[in-house]
């Protein structure tokens, strides 16, 4: 018995431990444009086309 | 299919899809979910806006396809087809490939229907004449 409760609290601490640090931090900011030639570019925040894009698209979000 | 019943379905089909529209090639709407023509209006303005703004990050002048823009309020999706535009909001954190996919789908089932409807016509105007 004493071996089962052992076990269940590895497990938990183990896996609080993969949600705290491996696990999903929230959504994250990001921007990809697509071109008719095949290529993309991905923006990321403190990009100035991020910026950009991000100032149309909050405005686009606004209820 | 018309734009209308295309973005009907596309509500039906994805649950993330908040809002979404259909632009043609000269940038008018074709259909929208917002039943308020200004807030349609609006969404198209910004489309056509992000449009321009990607279009002004490469280097090279070819035609923007698909612009994913992902907030932490939400997500705004754009992508071009055969001179039609569709755009579609979420919410947050919202499922990428997925909700392209369901746009790429919807804006492919749109076709046009002006000159679908003139061929009848013109048929009924000859025969009346002969």
């Amino acid at each position: 018995m004493r071996k089962l409760v052992r076990l269940a609290v590895v497990l938990g601490l183990a896996i609080w431990a993969w949600r705290r640090f491996a696990g999903h931090s929230g959504p994250r900011e990001r921007a990809g444009v697509s071109f008719a030639d095949g290529s993309s570019i991905v923006l990321e925040p403190g990009s100035v086309g991020f910026e950009r894009l991000a100032s149309i698209a909050r405005s686009a979000l606004r209820p | 299919m018309d734009a209308a019943q295309a973005i009907r379905e596309l509500t039906e089909l994805s649950s993330q899809i908040e809002s979404a529209i259909v632009l043609g090639a000269d940038g008018s709407v074709l259909a929208s979910t917002h039943e308020d023509p200004a807030r349609a209006a609006a969404l198209a303005s910004s489309t056509l806006e992000l449009i321009g703004a990607a279009f002004e990050l490469n280097a090279q002048p070819y035609e923007v396809t698909r612009v994913e823009v992902e907030l932490e309020s939400g997500a705004l999706f754009v992508l071009r087809d055969g001179g039609r535009t569709i755009a579609a909001t979420t919410g947050p954190d919202p499922t990428s490939g997925l909700v392209v996919y369901d746009l790429r789908t919807c804006l492919q089932s749109v076709t046009e229907p002006v000159e679908k409807k003139k061929r009848p016509a013109s048929r009924k105007k000859e025969e009346g004449s002969e």
